[in-house]
């Protein structure tokens, strides 16, 4: 996890499945204070069912306390698997993180 | 962690061994150190016995050259009396010495002996060696004064005697109070040997128990595994519905690992006026857990169909059932096909994307849209209507189609060659068939379920003419045929 600014990014990286569903688990931590944060995904091309209910997860807390997040995006394998899953239905997906970053310290 | 715990013990002995041997070491220095004491005041007792022995026998000495002197008037009997005349005093001072190292209380009797001698000197000895009147002296005070001077002694020496019982005794005591200390340091050191060896031996047992317990969850697994297994299959075999009208078929492919029991499962229910419901679905996860979620969310489906006609409303219904559950995410679709009409309803729920095949047309993906069931509350989902042809098919699966490889990209190109290459041949259980396809040559690292939804082209002149002319009738009362070239896809969305 890293600062950018005022946004607290989360990366994770390569083939995300249920032998790593701890390490997601753990990753997906809301930081304290409302800081919006960014699921930066650029570096990883798989996400299996068991990770993608815990991205819904996170949503689903992040909404409960007010934080912004965003989801960037970039290998297109993960974003036809996300497109799947719906995922942009339940928070922003991005694919450019200058687009990602906009969005989380706008005001609107 | 394991051997920590299995040497703690040892380690816990091995400080109180070192404590024990401590305590040892004190105790053995202690009583050293008391026994030499004791033997230092024993050597003095020993020699104020001598001195106070040797005081004795100068006086005597003395009394007997005087008194030997007397009766013979012979001078060599005056030679031990010389001879005692200047020691008795320095033995007496040195007697006096000792007794006050030793802090015996006869001080007294010294001194009265001391005076005893003066007195003996003064009244017997100087009047005998003057004169003739001197034997009246002796007869008058002689005894008397050495009876007297006797005692004295006698009681210095009681009082060494009962100081050398106190130091013996008080030594013994220290030794045995230390043979004590030592045998209770040994017993301790003992008894706790004995239950590190408990302990050790316990923790060897538990290790065994820990051994057994995981061979009993490897059992339990196991059973579990052919309960969901079971589960599945029960599932699965319940067979489709032969239909006039609709064709279905169905396959599904365990996973090749075997720890991967999926939740995978299709339905179809035949409906009124010729509808039919079906649906596929994975459930997130594998196992027991995910059998059980499985059966819940197919029976929910199975209900929702009977209450909505719209597939969308049908899923917003499961969803809230499975919220309510607080289940495993479930991906899904269904839908309706209309024989009569020859449409398709159906919605999506995080789930790949429908197939569909129509005569003289490549296969291509249909929309997809929502979220999966049972993960957020409230959730709207998008009923798509197809208005499509005799002769077509829909193609369900779920994601172990697609994502053999990790790339869905790649898996629909796949799978759309599969779909294409399979139903050209015209083959009567095309699910099969799309299975061969992918498969023929890959293994499923997922499992795989294949649901195909077909449109009964009528043959004319065939066994089953007067069934399909009344499809035809109906659906020609419907009008809803049109020519696939220009096959619509309706989307709406229901309120949440």
């Amino acid at each position: 996890m890293s600062s950018d600014s005022s946004v607290v990014v989360i990366a994770l990286s390569g083939e995300l499945d249920v032998a790593r569903a701890d390490e997601v688990a753990r990753a997906l931590a809301l930081p304290g204070r409302g800081t919006p944060v960014l699921l930066d995904f650029s570096d990883v091309s798989y996400a299996d069912s068991t990770v993608i209910s815990a991205l819904f997860s996170f949503s689903e807390r992040a909404s409960e306390a007010n934080v912004r997040i965003a989801v960037l995006i970039v290998k297109p394998q993960l974003i036809r698997l996300l497109e799947y899953a719906g995922v942009g239905e339940a928070f922003p997906v991005f694919r450019e993180r200058s687009a990602a970053l906009t969005y989380l310290l706008g005001n609107g | 962690m394991e051997r920590l715990r299995a040497s703690g013990p040892i380690v816990v002995f091995s400080i109180l061994l070192v404590v024990a041997m401590a305590i040892l070491a004190i105790a053995g220095a202690s009583v050293n150190n008391l026994i030499s004491r004791s033997f230092a005041t024993e050597a003095q007792i020993r020699n104020a016995r001598l001195l106070a022995e040797g005081a004795l026998e100068l006086q005597l000495d003395e009394e007997t050259g005087i008194r030997g002197w007397a009766a013979t008037g012979a001078g060599t009997f005056l030679q031990p009396y010389r001879a005692a005349l200047p020691i008795l005093p320095k033995t007496l001072d040195g007697l006096g010495t000792l007794l006050g190292k030793l802090g015996i209380g006869r001080a007294a009797a010294l001194r009265d002996a001391r005076h005893v001698n003066a007195e003996w000197l003064r009244l017997v000895a100087t009047p005998v060696l003057s004169g003739p009147r001197g034997k009246g002296a002796l007869q008058r005070y002689g005894k008397k004064l050495i009876d007297r001077y006797r005692i004295d002694i006698r009681s210095i020496e009681d009082g060494l005697s009962i100081l050398e019982h106190k130091t013996d005794t008080a030594t013994r005591r220290a030794i045995e109070q230390n043979t004590f200390v030592t045998v209770g340091a040994l017993i301790a050191l003992a008894i706790t040997g004995l239950i590190v060896g408990v302990v050790q031996t316990h923790s060897v047992q538990e290790i065994a128990q820990r051994e057994a317990e995981s061979a009993r969850l490897r059992a339990a697994y196991a059973a579990e595994r052919r309960v969901s297994d079971a589960l599945q299959e029960a599932f699965l075999q319940k067979p489709l519905p032969t239909l006039v009208g609709v064709a279905f078929s169905a396959t599904y492919i365990p996973a090749s690992e075997e720890r991967k029991v999926g939740g995978d499962w299709y339905e179809g229910v035949e409906l009124q006026d010729g509808r039919v419901m079906f649906a596929i679905g994975d459930v997130a996860g594998h196992g027991l857990e995910a059998a059980v979620s499985m059966n819940r969310a197919r029976q929910a489906i199975v209900s929702a169909a009977l209450v909505h006609a719209d597939p969308a409303k049908m899923l917003a219904r499961v969803n809230d059932e499975l919220i309510a559950d607080r289940g495993r995410m479930v991906t899904a679709v269904c839908g309706i096909a209309d024989a009569n009409k020859y449409s398709f309803t159906y919605a999506t729920a995080g789930h790949p994307p429908p197939i569909l095949v129509e005569p003289g047309r490549a296969p291509r993906i249909l929309p997809i849209g929502g979220v999966p069931l049972g993960v957020l509350a409230n959730r709207a989902y998008r009923t798509h209507s197809i208005q499509t042809v005799p002769g077509a098919t829909l193609v369900l699966y779920t994601d172990g189609a697609v994502e053999f490889e990790r790339d869905p990209i790649e898996g629909e190109r796949v799978l759309l060659e599969a779909v294409r290459a399979a139903l050209e041949q015209g083959n009567a259980e095309p699910a099969t068939a799309i299975r061969d396809q992918i498969f023929g040559f890959r293994s499923a690292e997922d499992d795989v379920a294949i649901l195909t939804i077909a449109f009964v082209e009528p043959e004319e002149g065939s066994d089953h003419g007067h069934h399909e002319a009344q499809i035809i009738a109906s659906a020609s009362r419907g009008g809803t045929i049109v020519p696939s070239s220009s096959t619509t896809v309706v989307t709406k969305t229901n309120a949440a």
